[in-house]
């Protein structure tokens, strides 16, 4: 059978009753959850994955992708309707989204965000099926040191590329792996850092530290300002009429191809790129698509370019991310981490040998994919008025059911009451982390490869104890310069990010 | 002179990471590879332990240039953290009661206290519904997992429930 008649062999599966229910409940979760201020795309797949325990494989993960597929597109909802991004993967639609609905085409507003996601994850799509294998292939020649210099490039990427500071970015990355020479270690099983204390020698599980970290950090910022949502916002966007043509809006997407193209690119891309997504994709994209549109001026007045731009790029960001995570099993955004946690309960390994390994799955994520493009936009198109009713539930009652879940989902990992202690600590560390501005993408990343890194370092070392071989091979040497580089870059970047600031703030200050 | 919460957070690091130094110390050399158990910790503490000064060093230069400026006041209403201080103290209580009370009573008082600590409810209905949330996310979240997803949910030590 060749590469198309398995996904279609597979899609015909997905199709089954069995995979579909989970998938619509994950699409129509995602919706709301993307929809809902304040509730990020990664706190509902948390939400979901203690469900998805007790369920086959490839049922969990076509849940938890219609999860990450539908709140891509529920985000931009409240983007559009009320001005507030129901994600920060959809913080760019607003500025296109919200103005067009004041103009009084609600309808369009969300539909040319909906379309565009759909178009964007599709072209997204096809580069995930069409690429996974080939990556995959690649990481095949790789050996302990090539690995031991990517997942090192990942983490010095990720820790230069996110928040402010490349100082925190990289303390963060040192933490998450701080985290991860808890416990036995990898060849003899010598017990280290355990303080005698029993339980932790077993070293921290990863979904309990990755829940932990998320859960207060995501929900604290909102009970700190419990008071200052405004419901009647969305009270009143559920009284907005959605109606619209939808081939004027199929025809308002595809007159604009380049920007549809060039901004579903960039979305893969940054999907591709490790722990980043799609927060940072639909800025990018949005940018992109200011520069190169023959009316600038008009991006922020409510033209259809700004949403395309955005909500192609996020949810292709989509597909970019399950590339990476399945060909080197390195999670493109906390999201996919999720999912790599789930995989491993499962005793399944994501990597260079998983689409060989476990074809079944890894055909099975490809078609769950496809077809939860469709069932988002059937979810939105049948249920969007019913889902602006879902998010005026007040955050008091919401953020109680989220913490009971998040303890669930670290419980049933063991049955045991050792990971939700563990869920507990790194609850005060995430929110800590939050109120310290030190980024929580670089420590995800750090807690997911540290024993990868360590693994891998002991196999090329015990192989072969010269230390040299880590440059001198030209695919390690390669990445560990490119860690240095985009290090340095980062650096730079700041640097003269602080410069232009400072001289802003002096030519104000000669004004006076 | 005051450290700011950059400084806090890399003074922190920094003890952390000499703790754990000084702990590598005691771990047994390697055996059958070239390299032992204390190898990569020492590695990545010492990375961890450079980084902390760093952002110590970068906080103390940032307070020497700009100790004449004053702060910009943040944007929006202060951060109400009385609330964030329930939440962490109903939170752990929760985890704490879990096993002597039990999955289900344990649940339908955090549920029910902490909604009632973030908006007091203002009339009889506003209880009412408070409860029916509390009594439905409990007694929902046992059904579904106890007897749909196999995850064996902690019954009461004190309560058998």
């Amino acid at each position: 059978m060749n590469h198309y008649e398995l996904l279609l062999t597979h899609m015909g599966t997905v199709l089954h009753l069995q995979y579909l229910v989970p998938l619509l409940v994950g699409t129509i979760a995602g919706v709301i959850g993307g929809a809902l201020p304040g509730v990020t795309i990664t706190m509902t797949v948390i939400v979901v994955l203690p469900f998805t325990f007790g369920l086959d494989p490839l049922q969990g993960l076509a849940a938890m992708i219609g999860v990450y597929v539908g709140g891509s597109a529920g985000g931009s909802i409240t983007a559009s309707l009320i001005g507030i991004p129901g994600t920060p993967s959809a913080v760019a639609t607003t500025f296109d989204g919200f103005p067009m609905t004041k103009k009084g085409e609600a309808g369009r507003s969300v539909w040319v965000g909906v379309w565009s996601a759909f178009i964007g994850g599709a072209l997204g799509g096809l580069c995930l099926i069409e690429l996974t294998g080939p990556f995959a292939s690649l990481a095949l020649a790789f050996g302990p040191w090539e690995f031991f210099s990517l997942f090192v490039f990942a983490l010095s990427m990720v820790a230069g590329l996110v928040g402010r500071s490349v100082t925190k970015g990289l303390l963060s990355g040192a933490i998450g792996l701080t985290v991860t020479i808890v416990g036995p270690d990898p060849i003899l099983g010598v017990q280290r850092f355990t303080m005698g204390i029993h339980p932790l020698e077993g070293g921290f599980d990863f979904l309990p530290v990755l829940i932990g970290i998320f859960a207060f950090a995501q929900l604290m910022p909102d009970v700190e300002q419990l008071n200052a949502y405004d419901p009647t916002k969305a009270a009143a966007a559920t009284k907005l009429s959605l109606k619209v043509s939808h081939l004027s809006v199929f025809w308002d997407i595809l007159c604009r191809p380049f920007i549809l193209l060039w901004c579903t690119f960039i979305g893969i891309v940054i999907g591709v790129l490790p722990a980043i997504g799609g927060s940072a994709a639909n800025i990018m994209a949005y940018d992109q698509a200011k520069k190169f549109s023959k009316r600038p001026e008009k991006f922020g007045t409510g033209i259809p370019e700004g949403i395309m731009a955005s909500e192609s790029s996020n949810s292709a960001n989509v597909a970019g991310s399950l590339m990476m995570i399945m060909a080197f099993g390195i999670p493109g955004d906390a999201v996919t981490a999720v999912m790599m946690g789930a995989l491993t309960i499962h005793g399944i390994q994501p990597g260079p040998l998983f689409i060989s390994q476990q074809p079944k799955i890894a055909y099975g994520i490809y078609a769950a994919y496809m077809i939860a493009l469709p069932l988002m936009v059937a979810v939105i198109w049948i249920g969007s008025r019913a889902w602006m009713r879902i998010i005026m539930m007040p955050k008091s009652m919401l953020i109680p059911i989220v913490l009971v879940l998040c303890v669930i989902g670290a419980y049933a990992l063991g049955n045991s009451m050792k990971d939700v202690y563990v869920l507990a600590l790194f609850c005060v560390i995430g929110y800590a982390m939050v109120k310290a501005r030190i980024p929580l993408a670089p420590l995800i990343l750090g807690v997911v490869l540290g024993d990868q890194i360590e693994a891998n370092l002991i196999q090329a070392v015990s192989t072969d104890a010269n230390p040299w071989l880590f440059i001198t091979r030209p695919i390690s040497g390669a990445m560990l310069a490119a860690s240095v580089l985009s290090i340095a870059l980062a650096v730079w970047q700041h640097r003269r990010e602080t410069k232009r600031a400072a001289a802003a703030a002096e030519e104000e200050d000669t004004d006076f | 002179m005051m450290l700011s919460r950059d400084g806090v957070s890399g003074l922190v690091c920094l003890a952390i990471s000499v703790i754990l130094l000084t702990q590598t110390f005691g771990l047994p050399p390697a055996a059958i590879v070239p390299i032992g158990p204390a190898f990569y910790p020492r590695v990545v503490l010492s990375i961890l332990m450079l980084l902390s000064v760093i952002l110590i060093a970068l906080d103390v230069r940032a307070m020497r240039t700009a100790a004449a400026s004053a702060a910009a006041p943040a944007a929006g209403p202060p951060p109400n953290y009385r609330l964030v201080l329930a939440t962490f103290i109903e939170f752990g209580l929760y985890i704490l009661l879990l096993p002597p009370l039990g999955f289900r009573i344990a649940t339908f008082l955090f549920v029910l206290s902490l909604q009632v600590t973030l908006e007091w409810p203002r009339s009889t209905k506003h209880w009412v519904l408070a409860v029916l949330v509390a009594a439905a996310t409990s007694l929902i979240c046992f059904l579904i997992f106890q007897d749909y997803l196999s995850v064996l949910l902690p019954r009461g030590t004190w309560s058998n429930m």
